[in-house]
């Protein structure tokens, strides 16, 4: 086989990767850095992400070692009634509006709320617009506790429509209904899924919770053309917005501080508490060359803030503080016997 | 010469036992001032505890705050009794009746505080800082004939209620750290007060007291182990009630308990040394602390293994803790008394706690006064031990007596001035029977 064989397939073999890779957007992903991928696809590796962290929860919580770490007694025994944590009791008694207005700023949305129902088919209503969504009547009003459920178009047969851009909404944009009052209730968005047309976990979207969640709805992923449906439902996921003052206690999770007054007293490592009902408890840990740590305990909150070490005028400690989503603060400041 | 011999017979059958007494005791944590000095320091101490406690459960509306109050009462009903052992029964209703007015309006002004009544709460609250304060100030000068001068005692009584006020305010404001730490001065304080009230009620009863004194290095000791051995059962039943109660307030009386763990310390390092006193933080802080604070735990979770665990570890803490003691005394303290001694002390704790969970607060706040007034008992047992495991450092030397010479050297110097008379007497003795015969 001469010269000109092997330059032919190489040639043919490098033409034959361009294509491959051209036809699967290995360059449009390249470039972009996934900026402009297709539909589905960004939205699919959203979803994954935000799985099991958000619609999993309660199962989470089966296997969750921060509950096998640390005890939290239930609040209904405490005897000070003081301590007890109440909710906000206007929140807590909040039935939900009629919502009569849609408003997306994350995405230009702002638009009417039609009613809709179920459809003979058994399917879920959707407006005759494209301009206009439809709020699943039968569904919680917004703002009170469970799902609640909003669907739009996201293109026609002319181009664009109202939820066109709603797979663009990012975690944290908020989403605002209002009735015909002009009462507003604000989501924030929390996850963003795609599921086939026929296969949603409708529980999920239409079911009971006890969150406040507003889902919205709109179709994604290939058109069919034979069918005249797309291929996928893209649900984003949100839940309401917490009032003032819990957003302020969120902030101070968030800034979880790590515990004063660490000292080493005989067999005795104390620490002072820190004050936030959020934190479930403490992880003590210990080190002999005052470099490498390893934790040593797990203390509750509830448990006297101390561990008992016979040897601990041997060792240097530092306690952290852990919250109940498993947040853990900085380091104390390390300390050793006087 | 008939009469002389008489004399000196009776001299001789008497001065031997006087002079083997003294001879054979040495300095003593016993005597009778100490023993007043401690009775008050039981009596007001409790009193102090227990001031703060019903003005801070007033205010928490806690379910126990009428047991509380009672025993409240009942202590002062022990002080009463107490001041009429010594001033009968008209002194102690003179008493009775300043007294009275104090114990009522101490939950008064936390009642007022709570319902924002401020005008109640400033009456109360002028009541407990400036009258009460004169007039038993007054009474307690009278009663001793001035010994105890009628400002001193006000000014103390005043600091006192300060004490108690600043407790129950710092505990509104939830600065913890402030309660804990004023409680811990304000404890200290009543045992200034009982030992300048027995100091002048000894002075004046001379006779009555057997001329011994209350401010004597044995009885000093006895009382500085007593504040320390009730201070702690205090500490330690209040953080057992707030932990169970998951109080906002319980790391703080853990933190307090955490402080008087280093007083006991250091009280006990300035007897026997730097090593002693790291083994007793130790044995004190792993199946005793540790472990009263276990049983907490235990309770909360429902979980009866847990609270054997936690009983079995303040059984080996009581082994542990006797052993340490009646070695540290050299046998003085015998290891067996030691560790009962212990051991009844966490029975106390035990059941306090017990009947507060069972909600059974008449008896919670009965095995309160008992289990605080058994830690008396263990302050004088011990105190004893170490005086007489070291009679020379407990020895009062003449040099050390106060200038305004109110008694005499009690132990030293009579035993000199005995030995000599008894050494003259025999002799005299013998002189008499010589010439006698001659």
């Amino acid at each position: 086989m001469g010269m000109k064989w092997k330059t032919y397939f190489g040639i043919v073999g490098i033409a034959f990767l361009l294509l491959l890779g051209y036809e699967n957007n290995v360059f449009a992903n390249l470039l972009n850095q996934g900026e402009q991928m297709k539909q589905g696809e960004e939205v699919e590796q959203v979803a994954s992400l935000e799985e099991s962290t958000y619609l999993n929860e309660e199962e989470d919580q089966m296997n969750d070692p921060l509950a096998q770490e640390f005890t939290v007694l239930n609040q209904t025994e405490n005897m000070n009634s003081s301590n007890v944590n109440t909710d906000d009791p206007e929140e807590r008694k909040d039935e939900g509006i009629v919502p009569t207005h849609l408003s997306i700023p994350a995405i230009d949305v702002d638009t009417q709320i039609e009613k809709v129902g179920i459809l003979d088919n058994g399917q879920m209503g959707v407006p005759d617009s494209t301009k206009t969504v439809g709020w699943f009547e039968p569904s919680t009003k917004p703002g009170n506790t469970g799902n609640s459920v909003i669907a739009g178009h996201v293109d026609s047969y002319k181009g664009p429509a109202v939820f066109f851009y709603l797979k663009d909404l990012e975690k944290g944009d908020e989403v605002t209904v209002t009735d015909k009052d002009g009462e507003k209730r604000t989501y924030i968005v929390k996850a963003l899924e795609s599921y086939p047309y026929d296969n949603s976990p409708i529980e999920e979207i239409f079911g009971t919770t006890d969150k406040k969640r507003l889902n919205l709805i709109t179709c994604t992923g290939t058109f069919d053309q034979e069918t005249n449906n797309h291929l996928e439902r893209l649900v984003v996921y949100t839940e309401l917005k917490e009032t003032e003052q819990q957003t302020k206690e969120k902030q101070v999770e968030k800034e979880l501080e790590a515990p004063q007054k660490v000292e080493v007293n005989g067999t005795f490592v104390t620490w002072h508490a820190v004050r936030d009902k959020d934190v479930i408890g403490y992880r003590v840990y210990r080190s002999a060359d005052g470099e490498t740590f390893e934790k040593v305990a797990s203390v509750s909150s509830f448990e006297r803030k101390n561990y008992t070490d016979p040897d601990a005028s041997e060792y240097t400690y530092y306690v952290t503080a852990v919250d109940e989503n498993g947040n853990e603060s900085e380091p104390s400041k390390k300390a050793t016997a006087n | 010469m008939k009469k002389v011999f008489a004399l000196t017979m009776a001299f001789l059958l008497l001065v031997p036992s006087v002079s083997m007494a003294q001879t054979n005791s040495g300095p003593t944590a016993k005597t009778p001032a100490a023993d007043l000095r401690a009775t008050l320091s039981q009596l007001l101490s409790n009193h102090f505890v227990y001031q703060t406690i019903s003005m801070t459960k007033t205010y928490d509306g806690a379910k126990d705050v009428e047991a509380v109050n009672e025993a409240l009462e009942r202590n002062a009903n022990d002080l009463k009794k107490a001041i009429e052992s010594i001033y009968g029964k008209e002194g102690a209703e003179q008493f009775e009746k300043i007294f009275d007015s104090q114990y009522e309006n101490t939950p008064g002004l936390a009642e007022a505080v709570k319902n924002g009544n401020k005008e109640a709460a400033e009456q109360a609250k002028q009541q407990l800082t400036q009258e009460f304060p004169k007039e038993l100030g007054n009474f307690l000068s009278e009663a001793t004939g001035g010994n105890l001068p009628a400002d001193t005692a006000e000014k103390v009584l005043r600091a006192h209620e300060q004490d108690v006020q600043d407790v129950f305010n710092a505990y509104v404001d939830g600065d913890y750290k402030k309660a804990y730490q004023t409680f811990r001065t304000g404890f200290d304080r009543m045992f200034d007060i009982s030992k300048a009230l027995s100091g002048a009620i000894v002075t004046q009863n001379k006779e009555q007291f057997n001329h011994t004194m209350v401010d004597t290095k044995a009885a000093d000791l006895r009382s500085s182990l007593n504040q320390l051995a009730s201070e702690h059962f205090a500490l330690a039943t209040l953080e057992m009630q707030k932990g169970f109660d998951q109080a906002e307030d319980y790391d703080f009386v853990t933190w307090a308990e955490d402080q008087q763990t280093a007083d006991f310390k250091s009280a006990i390092q300035s007897i026997y040394g730097e090593e002693a006193a790291d083994q007793f933080e130790k044995v004190w802080q792993k199946d005793h602390i540790a472990a009263q604070s276990q049983v907490v735990a235990a309770t909360l979770q429902d979980n009866k293994e847990e609270r054997e665990q936690a009983e079995e570890r303040l059984q080996d803490f009581s082994q542990e803790f006797g052993m340490f003691l009646s070695q540290a005394t050299d046998g003085e303290l015998p290891e067996d008394r030691a560790k009962e001694t212990v051991w009844m002390h966490e029975e106390d704790v035990l059941m306090t706690f017990d009947h507060y969970v069972n909600e059974d607060y008449a008896s919670t706040y009965k095995s309160f006064d008992k289990g605080f007034a058994y830690m008396y008992n263990v302050g004088e047992t011990l105190s004893e031990a170490i005086v007489k495991q070291m009679p020379d450092t407990y020895k009062m030397m003449p040099s050390e007596m106060p200038d305004t010479g109110l008694g005499t050297s009690e132990q030293t110097g009579s035993t000199w001035i005995w030995v000599t008379f008894l050494s003259l007497a025999l002799l005299s003795g013998g002189v008499l029977a010589t010439r006698k015969r001659a």
